[in-house]
């Protein structure tokens, strides 16, 4: 199945009023519903952030990170959009964060005549090279298009909700991933050739 | 809900690579230890929920808050009746009570701490801390953010603890203190200094009264003492205490006044704690730690793990394992991280990481070409953890390294035993190619 993950997630939470109600005994301090979301959400948001490249050094203090995010914004929960879109949305602009603190170091370091910083290194428990040469296709997306390509295709989220995460038009989501789609498979051929 | 299709659907081996790799990205996930580690860090998040305003409000927000400070320290300072309760400067932190016994009541405080008051008890909400004033009370502390540990008041001594639970009886100002579970340290309020670690089982009675007030008691005390004595005789009265205490506390409960708190929000615990205890740097260590691998400096990480490692708590056992991994990964001394993990696993038996220090001695073991010593690491981990999600890993390592020796047939049991497993995937195929392989090594040798 090419769904996984979030569909499921989102269909065992059992939609919105359980959301809701999930963050609304969150707000009220109940750390056992604090526990279950963080249950329900952190292998997800862990997935992501793995998807999205960030390298495996950062994964864990950004998944915290994220849920430290999302702990501070719990006021701010309407329970207009799912649970999980909204977590998904704090968890790319940090993600987003994260790629750009790395490019601006990596820039730094340039001007400066130092070492680069060393490239991430190899995920032992991902050992798979397969996935190995996706993350690095991926890696290459623009940021916009990875997010929606990370979001459909690993992460089996409805282009309606990417749209939200992502804040943009539906059409313009289905357009980036068109794009990223393409993008990914002319690099898999040319892996190929 | 858009229909969902499965992209690459093209026939072409591209395609169905590609499928496979996209299945395999969704399907990763991170390990139980990694989510449990996550956890501890965020059980207690640093600060409340809140509403966030926007910043042109922030000097309007100022000039009222200054003016409604002003109005409450009137009022506050009007002069009245001198026993009246500064009621502002009491924070309101008890979530929820109940009677537990006869005369007992448990009460839930901020960051889930629970203290069971004693017939006689008397406890009083001092600046955000209790302070047991009379009469025994029991704690359950659920472990704390670092930096954020819990601290009780007794007379002229301060009890900090981290996660744990413990007592603490007051009776003619005499001070006793003893632990069920975890570590406590006592301090000194005046002198700033620690006076006892008490773990399970130990008690630290206070000094008499003349010598407690003396200043600078020598270094000795800092000692717990296995004080045989029983707990100190509560009186039968409790004394009415001058500021304000929860009337339920009183032990008076009967009398059924019952004064409403707020709820404290989930995040308080941070922001109520005090600040860390003397000593303690001001800043998280294990950012700082953290923060000094992201510049390069494993020393200085090392240094902060290690100071880190002294301390109790989650923080200190994380510290431990870390200690290892920068030894390790960032300053290529794989002996000394091995002994860092041995450390750990003694000091944690069961800690949280055990399994992960197990797995990454085995792992060290085997990369710095000690085979032997990671076979017998290995065999003792399937012993002791036969329900592991790191089981697969370790027999496939196993069957490797006796592989590599020409012992096909202990190569063969262990690559089995990976193949009972599940997860993760590669471990259990590659246990799967590597099996196939020593048995027709084996078959081979049998015809021969």
């Amino acid at each position: 199945m090419n769904t996984p993950g979030l569909i499921r997630a989102v269909q065992s939470s059992g939609g919105p009023h359980a959301d809701l109600e999930l963050v609304t005994r969150c707000r009220r301090g109940d750390s056992a519903a604090w526990r279950g979301l963080y249950d329900r959400y952190a292998p997800i948001v862990h997935r992501f952030l793995s998807a999205f490249g960030v390298p495996r050094e950062e994964r864990e203090d950004a998944c915290q990170e994220v849920f430290v995010a999302v702990y501070r914004s719990l006021a701010r929960f309407r329970g207009e959009a799912r649970l999980s879109t909204w977590i998904y949305r704090i968890a790319a602009r940090h993600a987003g964060r994260i790629a750009r603190r790395r490019r601006v170091r990596g820039l730094l370091s340039t001007l400066l005549v130092r070492e680069p910083p060393p490239p991430p290194a190899p995920d032992p428990s991902e050992r798979s090279e397969r996935l190995q040469l996706l993350d690095e296709m991926i890696s290459k997306l623009s940021p916009k298009k990875r997010l929606v390509l990370v979001l459909f295709e690993i992460e089996g989220v409805p282009i309606e909700e990417i749209a939200k995460i992502a804040e943009c038009p539906e059409n313009t989501a289905w357009s980036r991933l068109h794009y990223a789609r393409a993008e990914l498979m002319a690099m898999a051929k040319r892996r190929v050739k | 809900m858009t229909p969902r299709r499965r992209w690459p659907e093209g026939p072409d081996e591209v395609s169905a690579e590609l499928r496979r790799a996209l299945d395999e990205a969704a399907l990763r996930g991170p390990d139980d230890v990694t989510l449990r580690r996550g956890w501890a860090a965020v059980a207690n998040p640093p600060e409340p929920p809140r509403r966030s305003g926007r910043r042109g409000f922030w000097f309007a927000g100022g000039m009222a808050s200054t003016a409604a400070l002003a109005v409450v320290a009137g009022v506050w300072l009007w002069p009245r009746a001198a026993d009246r309760a500064p009621m502002s400067r009491a924070k309101a932190l008890a979530h929820a009570e109940s009677v537990v016994g006869p005369g007992a009541r448990r009460l839930t405080l901020e960051g889930g701490v629970e203290a069971v008051i004693g017939r006689s008890g008397v406890m009083r909400i001092d600046d955000g801390a209790p302070r047991v004033e009379a009469g025994e009370v029991r704690f359950s502390v659920p472990h704390r953010q670092p930096g954020h540990p819990f601290v009780v008041h007794a007379e002229g001594y301060r009890v900090v603890v981290v996660g744990t639970r413990f007592g603490i009886s007051v009776a003619d100002a005499a001070v006793l203190v003893d632990v069920d579970e975890g570590i406590v340290e006592v301090w000194e309020t005046a002198s700033q200094r620690r006076l006892a670690r008490l773990t399970p089982g130990e008690r630290w009675n206070s000094p008499p009264i003349e010598a407690s007030n003396t200043p600078a008691p020598p270094a000795a005390p800092a000692a717990p003492t296995a004080a045989p004595a029983a707990p100190a005789a509560v009186p039968t009265a409790a004394p009415t205490p001058s500021g304000f205490v929860m009337p339920s506390l009183l032990a008076h409960a009967h009398r059924g006044h019952h004064r409403s708190v707020a709820l404290a929000s989930p995040g308080g615990a941070g922001d109520d704690a005090e600040p860390a205890s003397p000593g303690q740097p001001a800043r998280d260590p294990a950012v700082a730690a953290r923060a000094a691998l992201s510049a390069g400096d494993p020393s200085r990480a090392l240094a902060l793990y290690r100071a880190l490692a002294q301390g109790t708590g989650p923080s200190a056992e994380n510290a431990s394992y870390e200690i290892g991994k920068v030894l390790n990964e960032k300053m290529g001394q794989p002996a000394a991280a091995v002994s860092a993990w041995r450390r750990y696993r003694s000091v944690y038996p069961d800690g949280i990481l055990r399994a992960e220090a197990d797995v990454s001695i085995i792992e060290t073991l085997a990369k710095s070409g000690d085979a032997d010593g990671a076979l017998s690491e290995a065999s003792e981990f399937l012993r002791r953890r036969p329900d592991s999600e790191r089981r697969a890993e370790i027999a496939r390592l196993a069957g490797d390294l006796y592989r590599a020796r020409g012992d096909c047939r202990h190569a063969v049991n262990m690559y089995q035993l990976a193949m009972g497993a599940t997860r993760p995937r590669d471990a259990v195929e590659a246990a799967a190619t590597h099996r196939t392989e020593c048995l027709a090594r084996l078959a081979a040798e049998g015809a021969r």
